[in-house]
């Protein structure tokens, strides 16, 4: 066997070629997707499908009494109504870490009410309309016990020490203290939610004990595993089928009960089953972010240089789960400070357990000490962007490990550039238009880079054409694209030429779509099958008997718009296909993964695409491996009604290399838009005497609209950096909402001179 | 209530007869009976505009309109706006070419409400756009692309 030296290309565009990645492709899902040809997980319809419709619980603490069911029962159509007392029995499941189970029941209907809207029984019928019509015969009665609404209910308490959030260097109480200059503010964040515009649900099918689930899912092999373990059926009897997700932003990573529902339901009715969350019970089917509040303590010189930063936070949980928005996360990267203490409690309450919303921790902990550097500006006279500048961090403070790469004053200087900030008058009130009051803010973010192993199959078809398959999933989030240029680059073909299979659990396994790793990790494997797949090609090509290339003596050939021809090009140039043909092969297929050497037993395999064990923190390394953005905001203000618009918006923006702009633009935008809800529009409200969130629905609980959003313009500042990812690339998905809210809130008082420390920044607090 | 009726639908230019509870809406007639799925659904209560379909060359809300009541009326969905040759509508092109969506599932209706926004001459400057588009949401936050794609349109149209 001769040599196949192909590491004449790395795909990083460094090499001068003609590579597809970094360019500006359109997403290869769309044709499917703008001719309403992109089959949702609803959208499956096997034979004989029965209909599931959920009840939820109208109070938010108690014990179930009694469940009428009689009515329900004989109503037209009702193959069953479910109830706790004829629930099947299931096991308890291991968490996303993989810490074992209790060794309990798992209860997806509730007999003990621990949240208002928690489900508690269910109806299967015919139809729909015959289940919506069953469900509201149903008659509950509870014995209602006293419900603490929020964290600010004095009976909420102090809330639990997380200690593994603790966060201390030098001595920050004694260091605020002797600050020449000290700011102390609390920030605060109301419930949010993820309302991906495709509601949650799914079509369960039982044949004999395997399963076959159509599920919109961020990780089919993580949520596989606790179907698989809550019926107590093998892993490999499950399988998800998820190729269109229509959003998650992190709410459809983990199975949830109705998922629980809809199986048990399938396997009691003998009939395939689908289970629709209506829009207003998804607010209590899964949660979105918590409640957060913080208190922001800055010392500083008088040249607003920081001396210490004391950060105390808190977040809601459910009175029977954990659930920990890290309000720390930025506000001990950001900035260089000596002394840095930082604690966080979580508070229960009647609530859904809450659950990840794009940037868990990163957004709101942005908001509060991005708020605070800019009260901090005032205070010292200092300009907002040059007190980020005087403070910038030139390596992580807490890890003390350099940055892999920070753009960050990259991002600054071309987001001020583009936007105009020199031109700024500094004081607040100063830039007014007729009766808009103008106000320019800026704000930084920044998101992490998370690692977990993946796994790829890429395959050389007979025709030349190639496919790349993977249990990953593409939500808008362009990983269709991404992975067929990858491998198109690698193998040395059009992009077009290539197939991406994803989300499926029959194929080669993938860990979370999360924690926005997916692109880096899944471009990795790809990019390493693809290379492995090209050698076994040209290994053929040189070695084979009636190859082509037998007698050309070279010791390695080229792959390049879909031929192969000897380095120099002294021979032919055969296309693939020929070459295929020639060889007498089928296909070329190679399955490669990621992980390290000495962790690929099956259980490791297993533990790495079913649990988050595995997946690495930024800083398990040398370096410290982050995205970065700035943001500059222009708001408009209403001088007598107090209404915000936001009217421009410019980013810089760090995520290393770009594997495809266009696509990640709109990602990077769409967090933006995301953030400008959250800044002014988006808050769950409780009502306090049932603990209810009383704006269940998309018309009550205010997301953005085209109307409310301005042109936005994003400049990426990356370089590649090889030591976050195998291609260069950095964070992306969660990075461009990190930092927005507070560039607003900065805004407004610029505009107003009116500091609102409260999400969102609605007019009544303006007045 | 629950005797289904027959109803003779005229959806996509085509005669399409189907026997449903007088209570369906068009929504689920054309989603969960007719296999017509480009139309999605994501409130079933008007708020979101997923569900946008034409009735007689307007915008309708098809989770808000009972299948029984658009008998005798022209209705388009996604999949009736490609042309006799099988090609896309322009519009759907510059969804395409504007990369006007991320998950793809408010996008029919976007590309239904674009259509008709054009059509209504309410595509006049990009507020107008925003403006008369505003009644379909979109979670992933595609908007300046979904306005640019419909001024393409619209430009190339006047
Ligand atoms: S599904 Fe009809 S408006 Fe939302
Ligand atoms: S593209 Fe996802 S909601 Fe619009």
């Amino acid at each position: 066997m001769t040599g196949t030296d192909t590491k004449t290309k790395h795909g990083d565009a460094s090499d001068g070629s003609s590579n597809s990645l970094g360019a500006r492709l359109s997403r290869f899902d769309g044709p499917d997707k703008i001719r309403g040809a992109a089959r949702y997980a609803l959208e499956n319809h096997p034979a004989n499908l029965a209909h599931a419709v959920i009840v939820q619980s109208t109070i938010a603490a108690g014990t179930v009494r009694a469940i009428d069911v009689a009515a329900a029962q004989v109503a037209p159509g009702v193959l069953l109504v479910l109830t706790p007392d004829n629930a099947l029995h299931l096991d308890s499941a291991s968490n996303w870490l993989g810490a074992p189970p209790p060794d309990a029941p798992y209860l997806p209907l509730a007999r003990t009410v621990t949240f208002n809207g928690q489900h508690v029984a269910a109806v299967v019928a015919e139809t729909l309309e015959q289940a919506i019509e069953a469900a509201s015969l149903i008659r509950i009665t509870y014995d209602a016990t006293d419900a603490i609404p929020d964290f600010d209910d004095p009976r909420a308490g102090e809330g639990q020490p997380m200690d593994p959030m603790k966060i201390d260097w030098g001595d920050a109480e004694t260091a605020f203290a002797a600050a020449p200059v000290r700011i102390e503010e609390t920030y605060r964040t109301p419930r949010e939610y993820n309302v991906p515009l495709e509601p949650h649900g799914l079509v369960a099918q039982w044949d004999g004990d395997a399963l076959t689930i159509w599920e919109p899912s961020q990780w089919i092999d993580g949520m596989a595993r606790t179907y698989a373990e809550w019926f107590a059926i093998p892993f490999d009897k499950v399988r998800i089928v998820s190729p269109y997700v229509g959003g998650g932003f992190g709410s459809k990573a983990l199975a949830c009960a109705h998922g629980a529902i809809a199986i048990m339901a399938a396997k009691m009715v003998g009939r395939p089953v689908k289970l629709a969350v209506t829009r207003p019970q998804s607010f209590t089917a899964f949660g979105g972010r918590p409640a957060t509040r913080q208190t922001i303590a800055l010392g500083a010189t008088r040249e607003g240089k920081l001396l210490s930063i004391v950060h105390r936070g808190d977040n809601e949980t459910s009175v029977d789960g954990f659930a920990v928005e890290p309000l720390g996360a930025v506000t001990a990267l950001m900035y260089a400070t000596a002394n840095l203490s930082s604690r966080q409690n979580i508070v229960p309450v009647n609530t859904v357990l809450p659950g990840p919303l794009r940037a868990p921790g990163e957004n709101p902990s942005a908001f509060g000490i991005e708020s605070a550097i800019d009260e901090l500006a005032y205070a010292v006279g200092a300009d907002p962007l040059a007190i980020r500048l005087l403070n910038y961090a030139e390596e992580d403070p807490h890890a003390r490990k350099p940055w892999s790469t920070r753009q960050l004053r990259e991002a600054f200087a071309v987001g001020a550039e583009r936007f105009g900030w020199s031109r700024r008058t500094p004081a607040p009130r100063s830039m007014r238009e007729g009766n808009q009051l103008i106000g320019w803010g800026v704000a930084a973010g920044t998101y992490p880079v998370r690692r977990t192993a993946g796994e790829a199959l890429v395959r050389i078809l007979a025709d030349g054409t190639v496919e790349v398959a993977s249990s990953s999933i593409d939500m808008g989030t362009g990983t269709y694209t991404i992975l067929a240029q990858t491998a198109a680059d690698a193998l040395g073909v059009a992009p077009d030429r290539v197939r991406v299979k994803l989300g499926d659990s029959s194929l080669p396994r993938a860990p979370v779509a999360g924690g926005s790793q997916l692109a880096n990790l899944m471009t990795g494997a790809v990019h390493k099958a693809a290379l492995a797949a090209r050698d076994e090609l040209i290994g053929l090509a040189i070695n084979h008997p009636s190859s082509p290339f037998r007698d050309v003596q070279a010791n390695t050939l080229v792959i390049a718009d879909g031929r192969i021809a000897a380095p120099r090009g002294n021979g032919p140039a055969v296309p693939i296909a020929e070459l295929m043909r020639k060889i007498g092969r089928e296909q070329i297929e190679v399955l490669r993964d990621t992980l390290p050497e000495a962790s690929r037993s099956d259980e490791d395999r297993y533990k790495n695409f079913t649990t988050v064990a595995t997946m690495r923190s930024p800083t398990d390394g040398d370096y410290s491996l982050h995205s970065w953005c700035a943001h500059f905001v222009e708001v408009r203000v209403d001088a007598d009604f107090g209404t915000v618009r936001v009217s421009r918006v410019v980013s810089g923006i760090d995520s290393g290399r770009v594997y495809n702009p266009k696509l990640a633009e709109s990602q990077w935008q769409g967090g933006i838009i995301m953030g400008i809800g959250q800044a002014l529009l988006e808050e769950g409200i409780v009502d306090r005497r049932h603990a209810r969130v009383v704006n269940n629905n998309l018309a009550d609980y205010l997301i953005a609209t085209n109307a409310d959003i301005p042109d936005i313009e994003v400049i990426s500042v990356g370089i590649p950096d090889p030591h976050a990812s195998a291609l260069g690339g950095k964070a992306v998905g969660e990075l461009g909402i990190v930092g927005v809210a507070p560039a607003i809130a900065n805004a407004v008082y610029h505009a107003t001179g009116r500091r609102i420390r409260e999400l969102p920044i609605t007019l009544d607090k303006l007045m | 209530m629950t005797q289904p009726i027959t109803l003779t639908l005229d959806i996509n230019g085509r005669t399409r007869t189907v026997a449903l509870e007088p209570r369906v809406t068009l929504l689920d007639a054309l989603r969960d009976h007719l296999a017509l799925n480009g139309t999605k659904k994501g409130c079933d209560q008007g708020q979101c505009g997923a569900c946008t379909v034409h009735v007689d060359g307007a915008r309708v809300l098809a989770c808000l309109t009972l299948a029984a009541q658009v008998e005798g009326r022209q209705i388009t969905t996604i999949e009736g706006l490609a042309g006799a040759d099988g090609g896309v509508h322009p519009v759907q092109t510059a969804f395409l070419e504007r990369d006007a969506f991320q998950c793809g599932y408010c996008t029919p209706g976007q590309i239904m409400s674009a259509v008709a926004c054009i059509r209504e001459g309410h595509a006049g400057s990009d507020a107008e756009i925003r403006e008369y588009m505003s009644g379909n949401l979109c979670r992933c936050g595609a908007y300046p692309h979904i306005v640019a794609a419909v001024r393409d349109v619209a430009g190339a149209a006047s």
